[in-house]
């Protein structure tokens, strides 16, 4: 029995497809009551998730809330649309939790501190380099506001106007905090 | 000359591999063969031993560490052909085998199992904790295990005998049948084709039997208790012993047996259902005449089926 | 050392600054080394930003999660069984199949009838709402029609053999979908039927996900 592979270049493009297309199914599926297709979805995107929990609220409270996520994400599925992308419906209900979750998470820090200096207090020293924080760790140190501005424009992709939204803040605030993030983020580059 | 070259030419197809490796206890056995034949067999030594008849193309590889022996083939050019493989395992070893066009064979295990192939058999004798086997287009076999077991195949029939343990059965193509099994937990369901069961109805236990297009035969033992509930669209309910039904239709009855602290579920769309009690659905007569061709295989392979 | 124009520099970094502004904003850039420098690093910031990684959580979150989503029938009971093995290599391995014939269409596949005629004329029984919608939620549409498109795609990675046998499987659950969904049309509030044929079109779906799984490989 001979056998013969298709292109790889096909193959790739296919599969993408696929996955795509199988990941449709899941979610079917999963709407269903099937646990085993929500578990698969769940492994495709934790990753993801757990990480926008993380850079939004810090490390301690990243595992909670993603739990929480893909609990709620459970408990919605009737209402998701087979148009949309699953992963971008899916990462709008994280962002929903996250921040619906952030007054209660209770940290000291003044939430929308306008100080360049912020991350002064913290161990490195801006000007050298073998001392400087991992750029990750920076971010968390970062007060809550500025933060959440941050990782919701840069990392995320969304714009000002949609955060204003989210974050009940005004265009403007949400402008000149991101600018603030990343004015201190800058001594924190690897 | 010609018996010379014969030879030859033999030789290169047909390539044996033997090769043997120590295990440790709690290691798993992962084998995947494209093409050809798995069968595993158990000893009592610490070892693993794999023999496999092969073309002299493909080179068989055994990777083993403290947690998993792997077996596979690899071709020197272009993919693999077939090859058949003897494995022979400690018994407790957990397997996980795998194939396309690939019959797999198990003999003696006490572990966990793991069997998925698409155009291929699977039969099994042995087997504890999960074990879940699967097929497109080939029979499932399952005898002699214990624990949480799941059977699925899609065109042909799942048989299992002598279980214990939770059971989950499903083909869409095929019929189920499962004798001498003792279980809390079954589920069996087709979509054309019979299922039978011939075990226990624990009390508290939970037992589901459904088909769209066939029979089901499902036994009762004497002292059970258990709640029946029957629902068929098209099809006739009867009983080797007397029931008392109560229920608003024809078709969708209920009726509880002793204390009913069991719970059993019947439904076939387009067929029958005859509860009798063990070892009587075989004999049943009424059933039989019924059923003239009940043990002429299903024709599986035959692509002029009416559909 | 910061002035007026450092606090912009975010804007004009993302476009945000207003057309009037932006020469003036140049200008000063081209006389002030420490803006440019600034502007530099800011652009870092986002570059290192949008480089980021996903990383998973170190602890496997899946178990507690499960818990909360629950269990109420035995189809997901042994869903939450660990397979120990989800076949990875047997897909890749179907995809290095062989053409085995070319020609003519593939898959007769016949969608799943959710044709207004055939469509239940009542609603659903008051306890199975998931039920009633199941048949015309357009999402199952959507999920079957994709699978489909993938089949189709994959027509290529799978041999005659294979396809022949999901195809008369294919046939014998829409048979049933159709035997239920007639009898729903006279028995709308019939529980026994409503579940009958969400099982079937579930049964449906698995087995087109099976099939799309042994064409494609799952990442």
């Amino acid at each position: 029995m001979e056998l013969t592979t298709p292109g790889v270049a096909t193959l790739r493009r296919d599969l993408d497809q696929t996955a795509r297309d199988a990941e449709t199914a899941d979610v079917a599926l999963a709407a269903s009551g099937d646990g085993r297709a929500f578990e698969r979805l769940y492994r495709t995107h934790v990753a993801r998730i757990h990480s926008l929990a993380r850079r939004m609220t810090g490390e301690e409270h990243a595992d909670d809330l993603t739990q929480d996520v893909f609990v709620r994400a459970w408990s919605k599925l009737s209402t998701f649309r087979a148009e949309a992308a699953f992963g971008t419906w899916l990462h709008r209900l994280a962002v929903n939790v996250i921040l619906a979750r952030r007054t209660t998470l209770g940290t000291e820090r003044s939430r929308y501190d306008d100080s360049e200096n912020v991350l002064d207090g913290v161990a490195s020293r801006p000007h050298t380099a073998e001392l400087s924080l991992d750029f990750e760790a920076a971010l968390e140190r970062l007060p809550d506001g500025a933060r959440q501005v941050f990782v919701l424009h840069d990392i995320e992709g969304y714009r000002h106007e949609e955060i204003a939204d989210l974050l009940g803040i005004v265009p403007g605030t949400s402008k000149s905090q991101l600018h603030h993030a990343r004015m201190a983020l800058r001594q924190h580059l690897e | 000359m010609l018996t010379t070259v014969a030879t030859l030419a033999a030789l290169a197809l047909a390539q044996q591999t033997d090769t043997t490796v120590p295990v440790r206890a709690g290691a798993r056995l992962e084998v995947n063969n494209f093409g050809g034949e798995i069968a595993v067999k158990t000893w009592s030594k610490s070892a693993v031993r794999v023999t496999a008849s092969h073309s002299s193309r493909d080179r068989i590889t055994v990777d083993a560490s403290d947690q998993v022996v792997r077996v596979k083939s690899e071709s020197r050019r272009g993919p693999s052909q077939l090859v058949d493989y003897e494995i022979t395992v400690p018994a407790a070893m957990a397997l996980a085998l795998t194939g396309v066009y690939t019959d797999i064979s198990v003999e003696g295990s006490e572990g966990e199992i793991t069997a998925e192939t698409v155009q291929g058999t699977v039969k099994v004798s042995g087997g504890s904790g999960n074990v879940s086997l699967k097929s497109v287009q080939g029979d499932v076999t399952l005898e002699k295990a214990r624990g949480r077991i799941d059977l699925s195949s899609v065109n042909e029939t799942i048989k299992a005998s002598q279980i214990s343990g939770d059971i989950s059965a499903e083909t869409v193509n095929g019929d189920i049948t499962l004798v001498q099994i003792e279980s809390g937990n079954t589920e069996a369901t087709t979509v054309n084709g019979d299922v039978m069961y011939d075990g226990t109805m624990k009390e508290g236990g939970r037992y589901r039997f459904s088909t769209h297009d066939g029979d089901l035969r499902v036994s009762i033992p004497e002292k059970s208790n258990v709640s029946v509930s029957v629902s068929t669209f098209n099809g006739d309910f009867s009983a080797c012993f007397p029931v008392q039904l109560v229920g608003k239709t024809k078709h969708r009855f209920s009726f509880t047996i002793g204390s009913g602290s069991g719970r059993l579920e019947l439904e076939s769309f387009n067929g029958d259902i005859r509860l009798c009690r063990p070892g009587q659905l075989a004999k049943d007569k009424d059933w039989r005449a019924k059923n003239k061709d009940w043990d002429k295989d299903k024709d599986h392979d035959n692509d002029q089926e009416e559909e | 050392m910061s002035d007026t124009w450092t606090n912009r520099l975010s804007e004009y970094l993302d476009g945000d600054l207003p057309a009037t502004e932006r020469p003036a904003l140049e200008a000063h850039l081209q006389g002030c080394g420490d803006c440019r420098t600034t502007l530099a690093q800011l652009r870092r910031v986002v570059a290192r930003a949008q480089a980021l990684d996903d990383r998973p959580p170190t602890a496997d979150l899946w178990p507690a999660i499960a818990r909360h989503v629950g269990v109420v029938s035995l189809d997901a009971r042994r869903a939450r069984r660990r397979l120990s093995f989800t076949v990875p290599q047997l897909a890749a391995a179907a995809v290095a199949l062989a053409l085995l014939s070319g020609g003519s269409a593939w898959l007769m596949l016949r969608r799943s009838p959710v044709s207004p005629a055939s469509r239940p004329t009542t609603t659903r029984s008051p306890i199975l709402t998931n039920v009633g919608t199941y048949e015309a939620n357009p999402r199952y549409a959507a999920a079957v029609a994709s699978l489909e498109r993938v089949l189709a795609h994959g027509r290529s990675r799978l041999d005659t053999a294979t396809v022949r046998v999901i195809e008369k499987n294919l046939g014998i659950i829409d048979r049933a979908i159709r035997d239920a969904q007639s009898a729903l049309a006279a028995d709308p509030a019939n529980s026994y039927l409503n579940l009958h044929l969400a099982q079937e079109m579930r049964r449906k779906l698995e087995l087109l996900r099976q099939a799309a799984a042994l064409a494609g490989t799952r990442t």
